[in-house]
């Protein structure tokens, strides 16, 4: 026993060797995405396969290597790094880090090129590129009749190496850097099939829809150094002493890092609560500078709130939330990918990452909570009357990063990030299930034109069992313990003056779960159950290449297997047993949990689920899958060709056009933006800018030109005579000057 | 010695002559002559002032006015034989081609 704790404590290549190569993650799949996007069309189909696949796998077996070296503890020394804002003895412990030199600086500001992994994002880095190696395994399949192979593998690659850099990123401008690049891959993705209008659209309105968060997490990032600044200006040796640190060492870390790293970040949050006893805590004016006059709680506020609203629109929350469900139009090895497994938990990621920040204002975290929780139920209402299979788990991916959301929000980070790897897992599982049901049965996606392929597709039909299982939270797959995780952490954390939000949140979280459990079943019903449908496209499905089914059984046995995370085996400092991602995120998040006990903004609770929540959780699943399983086994099928009730209808036709929500924007958002574009268009582009700037410029000169043109006789002498006359004129001018 | 204001009355004379010849003689030759008046004129008044001076700017710059006037020389020559080839004139009013 000791001798297999004492391997995998042992790291195969030290980190303070690999630290220097970290870089190395990102550029083969971007090197990969290079060589497929430039030379594609030259090596041929297998060609680019191979080097798309193997850049993914080469970037696996190094956040292998990484992830391993982040919990060395090799002769009784826990890997560390000194932490360049705290003082001396300070070390971050878990965690790799290496700083490239400074990318670019203007004035004080300055931004490295820092690398850093920790255990949160060594996590999502064998996520990204074990699921992201999966997937680019299937897609070789998936893509097998498709001419735009060489472009599809570039774009995939191209993405994989912008989640690296996002998770990577230890400040947050380069963070924001692979944030812009998976949403550019996605868009890129999204529309993959341009030619269809119907599609292009999509990949517009998801890129747009983007860019409406993108912008405020650009604000919150200026707020964010403004207020290290303010933070730097007026704080006082108790504050600094509180953050573990010193005047010295903080200004000169700001000067070497900048003021947008992580670490710095997490050392002015802990400097400021209010029990230091030093001149800066949440309530004090910023004295000077443009935010003159608010308070740094305020403005950290404000700055969260629209980290928030940037979240929204990666992550596909409300109000941000209907570019998603559109999003596949992609093919669905991207949905699988970058819709359902990587890139839109990118905002959960980033509250992770923030945590410390986070926890020091309540009210930003209730309405992350609250966000998510609406998201949530809205759309798991929403999936109930959808028939196209990618919609519904569109809409379920929708509903389950909403779940995420609520966590972030009521401050139990460790299980949000769980569950977020967990559903990336069974989600991508599904995601792949579904289009394995769609290679087998003509592109067919209505669930209403499917059925009966239990017994066609048997490997599809096992592990789309399994993940519906893991999604509905059965017991005992992953997608229980994470849910329920998230559900305790909701219902015992509370948050400072607000504590109503935990009793809302909690009680939509058990009625989504019921819900969760409804739409799941249905779609697993309506495709795998029952009888082959009439209007099927062809009369038998066949079952994929294993390219297919090898990534459905891996990620189907991970949805099973994630669940040893969630058991309480590690025992706790303070005694008796935390769950395993717990403890494994501690090192992570222990700052914020010390901002928050300092500033006594959230009251975190650390208890393991009774039993009792368990029951409660598993029964309110089992009853949702009940219910389903009872309409569309029996009661739909028996009812068949009465007609149905008018109530009943107009419920089902407002659900199926998702609540009429994108009709909404369409009326007081995009209408009065393209009344006003055709207004701009008219008057100012159109009368001021072309006929009036552009064509009266040349009219006049033409005009002008035309008329001085015969002052030209062309006598060379008569221009002389010109010249000479002008020069007389210049001497008698300056006789004048030297006379007076 | 000669005062400094009979070189300079001198080297204003030369130019007016030259400035004249220019604008009233109608062949290019004469009027290619008229300039080199001019520019000698112009070393004149240099000269003129290096030696009031007592230092060597003046004919520094004198050397590269000689410079100019000999490629002004080559160049303008060339031209001429040129147009009188093309044209079989070298009367400055009979090449008026340049006109709106």
């Amino acid at each position: 026993m000791d001798g297999i704790i004492d391997f995998f404590r042992t790291a195969p290549i030290p980190p303070d060797v690999l630290a220097p190569s970290l870089w190395l993650i990102i550029a083969l799949p971007l090197l990969g995405a290079f060589v497929c996007g430039v030379f594609g069309r030259m090596l041929g189909r297998a060609n680019v396969n191979l080097i798309a696949c193997s850049a993914v796998a080469g970037a696996f077996v190094l956040s292998v290597l990484t992830f391993w070296a982040t919990s060395d503890s090799a002769g009784g020394r826990v890997v560390n790094f000194p932490n360049p804002f705290g003082l001396e003895r300070d070390v971050v412990r878990y965690a790799l880090a290496h700083d490239y030199g400074t990318w670019f600086a203007a004035g004080d500001f300055r931004v490295n090129f820092g690398l850093l992994v920790d255990h949160l994002s060594g996590t999502l880095l064998l996520v990204i590129t074990g699921v992201g190696f999966l997937i680019h395994l299937y897609s070789t399949s998936y893509m097998e009749h498709d001419e735009g192979y060489a472009r599809y593998f570039a774009y995939l690659n191209l993405f994989v190496a912008a989640m690296l850099t996002l998770v990577m990123a230890d400040n947050l401008v380069l963070l924001f850097v692979g944030w812009e690049g998976v949403g550019m891959a996605s868009y890129l993705l999204i529309g993959f099939w341009y030619t269809d209008p119907a599609k292009a659209w999509a990949g517009r309105k998801a890129f747009v829809t983007n860019r409406i968060g993108d912008f405020a997490f650009l604000i919150a990032t200026f707020l964010i150094v403004l207020l290290v600044g303010a933070f730097n200006r007026q704080a006082d040796p108790r504050d600094f002493n509180a953050a573990g640190t010193s005047r010295e060492r903080y200004e000169q870390a700001l000067s070497e890092r900048g003021p947008v790293n992580f670490k710095g970040l997490e050392k002015m949050a802990q400097g400021l609560p209010e029990g230091t006893g030093g001149k800066v805590s949440l309530e004090t004016p910023i004295e000077s500078g443009p935010l003159e006059g608010h308070t740094f709680g305020g403005v950290m506020t404000v700055a969260m709130l629209l980290f928030l609203l940037g979240a929204a629109g990666k992550s596909a929350q409300l109000p941000l939330y209907v570019w998603l469900p559109d999003a596949m139009a992609g093919p669905t090895p991207v949905s699988a990918l970058i819709h359902a497994a990587t890139m839109v938990t990118a905002g959960v990621y980033l509250f992770c990452r923030m945590s410390s920040l986070l926890v020091l204002s309540p009210t930003a975290m209730a309405t992350i909570a609250i966000v998510g929780a609406l998201t949530s139920l809205l759309a798991a209402l929403i999936a109930f009357a959808q028939d196209d299979i990618k919609k519904v788990l569109a809409y379920s991916t929708v509903s389950q990063l909403g779940i995420m959301f609520m966590g972030v929000g009521m401050g139990i980070f460790w299980a949000a990030a769980l569950h977020l790897v967990t559903h990336a897992f069974f989600k991508a599982c599904l995601f792949l299930g579904a289009g394995s049901v769609m290679h087998g049965n003509g592109d067919e996606t209505d669930i209403k034109k499917l059925g009966g392929l239990r017994h066609e597709m048997k490997w599809t039909w096992g592990t789309f069992l399994v993940a519906t299982f893991a999604i509905t939270g059965i017991f005992p797959l992953s997608g229980f313990f994470s849910k329920d995780a998230i559900f305790h952490g909701v219902e015992h954390n509370h948050l400072h003056g607000l504590h109503w939000v935990s009793e809302v949140v909690y009680a939509l979280g058990l009625v989504i779960t019921a819900c969760t459990a409804f739409y799941m079943s249905r779609v697993y019903l309506l495709t795998f159950e029952g009888k082959r449908s009439s209007e099927a496209r062809v009369a038998h499905a066949h079952e994929s290449a294993w390219h297919m089914t090898l990534p459905l059984v891996v990620l189907a046995v991970l949805s099973v297997a994630a669940a040893v995370y969630a058991f309480p085996l590690m025992p706790r400092a303070g005694g008796g047993m935390q769950p395993v991602f717990e403890n494994f995120l501690s090192p992570v998040l222990r700052p914020a949990e010390t901002v928050a006990k300092a500033a006594e903004t959230v009251e975190l609770d650390n208890s393991t689920p009774s039993l009792l929540a368990y029951l409660t959780a598993w029964l309110v699943a089992i009853s949702g899958g009940g219910l389903a399983a009872y309409l569309y086994l029996s009661f739909f099928p028996k009812r068949a060709g009465q007609p149905v009730g008018a109530v009943a209808r107009a419920v089902r036709r407002v659900a199926h056009n998702k609540f009429y929500v994108d009709e909404l924007y369409e009326f007081i958002i995009i209408r009065p933006i393209k009344f006003l574009s055709f207004i701009l268009f008219r008057v100012v582009d159109s009368l001021v800018i072309d006929t009036v700037f552009v064509r009266g410029t040349a009219w006049v000169t033409a005009r002008v030109g035309s008329a001085l043109r015969y002052l030209q006789s062309g006598d060379a002498q008569a221009y002389a005579a010109v010249m000479a006359v002008a020069l007389l004129g210049g001497v008698a001018y300056a006789l004048i000057q030297v006379l007076q | 010695m000669v005062p400094i204001t009979y070189y300079l009355l001198l080297a204003a004379a030369l130019f007016c002559m030259g400035m004249f010849g220019v604008l009233v003689r109608t062949n290019a030759l004469v009027v290619f002559m008229c300039v080199e008046l001019m520019l000698n004129a112009a070393n004149l008044t240099f000269l003129a002032f290096a030696r009031m001076h007592g230092d060597g700017i003046g004919h520094v710059s004198a050397f590269f006015v000689i410079a100019v006037a000999a490629a002004e020389a080559a160049i303008g020559l060339a031209i001429v034989i040129a147009v009188f080839r093309s044209r079989g004139t070298v009367n400055v009013d009979d090449i008026r081609t340049m006109k709106h």
